[in-house]
């Protein structure tokens, strides 16, 4: 036996050795993960397992006056495809049916998806867009597909959702109902409401802490959250869906018949400046239109002769004439600092009143009696129109609003035009807002309100927020001014530039315009008209008033004058509020009797009581009764007109055939 | 304990299911209701119309009101 036993214990020791210094290291390792690195490991540990949840809060809609909403939070899907999913027979069997279905729901061909199907299995692309932005309505019917209906495991189907803004009513009011969106820059940028109130729309995202579990989920680990989100507001806007439908499509139906580059139009609640309608379209380069820039809040032009309104009530103020005052018109031309001030009606008027003047927008009479009136103290005429409001922004809840520009004496560029030019409306500058808030100070007997496009702030259904109306300036000018000035407006409708508006059934009161824009830029190649019209409605008892502006329409049929452009849609709008509110008509006695219809209904009662036996003479009878007692006679009648007969076809005393026809001529 | 834990995870993928059917009924209900919106605007119904021949009426539409006069009750017959 070669090896003693002394050795055998040596091994041994030396094996128990390697063993003890395991154990060392183990537990060095192992206080060295518990003690020294424990903190890091537990706070790893926790992190994965347990999280911090935002709770979104949601956004608060914006709803018109009358309950519809105008914008509100949806999710909307976007659909992709696992092209590994689904089993080879499944992918085959399915590929052809899904595919057309998919072309028909999305508008393109049906081999363009089969061929990018199958590229994306043979890439093995687990994650294939199909569509995205899809509303609920689309999102049901891809779901319902062939293979995307046996779910995410054996279709391939994958469903993601995101949160999006929508607007129900659709293309109607856009730019005023606005957006709100981060930009590339990460900043928040928005437009409208959406983003003038959104200090009251977005509300306080809450947080939560969760724990993972199975399936991917995570469950709260408190009952309470440890912030609550705070949902935002709702915000009640002033717009009546219905008009604004209206003034929508009048306008547009303009636009595109004058083939027009832009326009807008504002209708106004006189006593409380609700803005009840806005409507901005512009031409796109196919010819549509679309709400593109809210004209009627940003855009500061010139006005041309609706600012003759202004005019008429500074020298009415001041008396230095009266509506009476005879004007000669100079045979349509007048001459200032070698420029001419022409009419639009070649030739002048003769010698008109002041009133007359401006019921047919004469540019001369308009022009003299101010420039005769102030030429010695311009700035008397200016501080009127500044104290007018013209020259201020009206402080619009919504951003953008435009500037407006009237010359002061005091300027540099003051010159020897600027008081005659400012009189037809040209050297200033006014949005169609400004412009439509001063005449309704003028339909408003005398206050000037500031527009508004919200009315009240509400949390379901207890108010937060109430605007009340806003009064600019609460006197702009004298009582018997703005009678005066109300007459006149009346009349320009009645026998003025606006006479194609009169209507028998309803009253309005405006004033015309039709500007030349961009006149003095390359050599008067790129001038255009700006044709508006400015009034409210009923003339007698002011309710609404509005304003239409249409810039550049189609001058090659001569008629792009206010009246022509703008006036259809001023009226279409008058009608629409006129016609909704039913006329009632009051009567006391349901059982009067008249004389005339007891004898006609006495002599068709005797005829529809007797038997005959032969076609009866129905002449002179009314179209109801006969055709009443001749079908009853078993014979087909057919009516040509409306009114009484005048005609039969089958004569009087004929034998009465059954189901032939007799033709009644009516009138 | 562990059959409590299970009940309650059985409660979060409830909610859980729950709220992506709330999304998809509101979002259903967005759907319908803008497309309403768009059917009983005047200008979609005026559009229709235009076929059949029947144009937005000029004038607005009268009411007629019939006053009942009040019969009187005996009581008020014997004092007037």
């Amino acid at each position: 036996m070669a090896v003693e036993d002394k050795y055998i214990s040596y091994r041994i020791y030396l094996v128990a050795f390697a063993i003890f210094l395991m154990a060392i290291a183990i537990a060095v390792k192992l206080t060295n993960i518990q003690w020294v690195e424990g903190d890091y490991y537990r706070k790893l540990a926790k992190e994965r397992t347990v999280k911090n949840f935002v709770i979104p809060a949601n956004k608060g809609n914006i709803y018109s006056a009358d309950g519809s909403l105008l914008a509100t939070s949806i999710p909307n899907y976007e659909i992709r495809f696992d092209a590994v999913a689904p089993k080879a027979e499944a992918f085959e069997k399915n590929v052809k049916s899904l595919s057309d279905s998919l072309a028909s729901a999305l508008g393109r061909p049906s081999n363009f998806f089969e061929n990018e199907l199958r590229k994306a299995r043979a890439n093995k692309n687990r994650y294939y867009l199909v569509a995205r932005k899809l509303s609920y309505t689309q999102y049901s019917k891809i779901k319902s597909f062939p293979l995307f209906n046996l779910g995410a495991y054996k279709g391939g189907i994958i469903i993601e959702q995101e949160t999006v803004r929508e607007h129900p009513i659709g293309k109607i009011a856009e730019r005023t109902v606005g957006y709100e969106r981060t930009s590339h820059g990460g900043a928040l940028d928005g437009k409208g409401i959406e983003w003038a109130f959104r200090k009251y729309l977005n509300g306080k995202d809450g947080k939560i802490l969760k724990q993972k579990i199975a399936k991917g989920q995570w469950k709260p680990i408190r009952d309470i959250n440890e912030v609550d989100p705070q949902d935002g507001y709702d915000v009640i806007s002033t717009i009546d869906v219905y008009v604004q439908d209206i003034a929508h499509h009048a306008l547009l139906k303009q636009l595109e018949l004058y083939e027009a580059d832009h326009g807008c139009v504002v209708v106004m609640e006189t006593k409380t400046g609700h803005v009840k309608a806005i409507s901005n379209l512009g031409r796109a380069n196919d010819g549509t239109y679309y709400e593109t820039t809210n004209y009627a809040v940003a855009e500061s032009h010139e006005p041309g002769s609706t600012y003759k309104l202004a005019d008429l009530m500074a020298l009415l103020e001041d008396k230095k004439a009266d509506t009476s005052t005879v004007y000669d018109s100079k045979g349509g031309v007048v001459v200032y600092s070698g420029k001419k001030v022409n009419d639009s009606h070649k030739g002048g008027y003769g010698k008109i009143s002041l009133a007359r003047g401006f019921e047919l927008s004469s540019n001369t009479v308009l022009v003299q009696a101010v420039y005769n009136a102030y030429k010695n103290e311009p700035s008397k005429f200016v501080n009127h129109l500044n104290n007018f409001g013209l020259n201020k922004t009206l402080g619009l809840s919504i951003k953008g609003e435009g500037v407006p520009y009237i010359p002061q004496p005091s300027d540099k560029n003051w010159s020897n035009i600027s008081l005659p030019w400012m009189a037809f409306g040209y050297g200033v500058h006014i949005t169609p807002l400004q412009t439509l808030a001063f005449y309704n100070a003028v339909a408003n007997d005398g206050e000037m309100v500031k527009p508004q496009f919200v009315s009240e702030i509400k949390e379901w259904n207890r108010t937060i927020k109430k605007y009340e109306k806003e009064v600019l300036n609460p006197r702009i000018c004298s009582p018997e001014t703005i009678l005066k000035l109300q007459a006149v407006l009346a009349n320009v409708v009645k026998k003025g530039t606006g006479s194609k508006l009169y209507s028998k059934d309803f009253s309005m009161a405006g004033k015309t315009g039709t500007a030349q824009v961009n006149y003095g830029k390359s050599g008067r190649s790129g001038m255009y008209y700006a044709s508006s019209f400015v009034g409210y409605f009923p003339a007698d008892k002011p309710m609404y008033s509005c304003i239409v502006v249409v810039h550049r329409p189609n001058t090659a049929l001569n008629n792009f004058y206010g009246a022509d452009v703008a006036g259809p849609v001023f009226k279409r709008i008058a009608q629409k509020i006129f016609t909704d509110a039913p006329s009632t008509n009051e009567i006391k006695n349901l059982n009067r009797k008249i004389a005339k219809q007891e004898n006609n209904y006495d002599s068709y009662f005797v005829k529809s009581e007797k038997k005959l036996q032969l076609i009866p003479n129905v002449k002179g009878m009314s179209g109801m009764d006969a055709v009443a007692l001749l079908e009853n006679l078993g014979v087909k009648v057919r009516a040509i007109g409306v009114g009484k007969v005048k005609k039969q076809s089958l004569a009087a005393g004929q034998n009465i055939v059954k189901n032939t026809t007799i033709l009644l001529e009516l009138s | 304990m562990i059959a409590n834990t299970q009940r309650f995870e059985q409660k979060v993928f409830q909610i859980a299911e729950l709220t992506n059917q709330v999304k998809e009924l509101r979002s259903e209900f967005v759907d319908r209701r803008s497309e309403l919106m768009k059917l009983k605007m005047e200008s979609t119904v005026s559009e229709k119309m235009i076929e059949k021949e029947i144009f937005p009426s000029t004038v607005p539409p009268i009411k007629i009101k019939v006053k009942k006069e009040e019969e009187k009750s005996f009581f008020k017959k014997i004092w007037q």
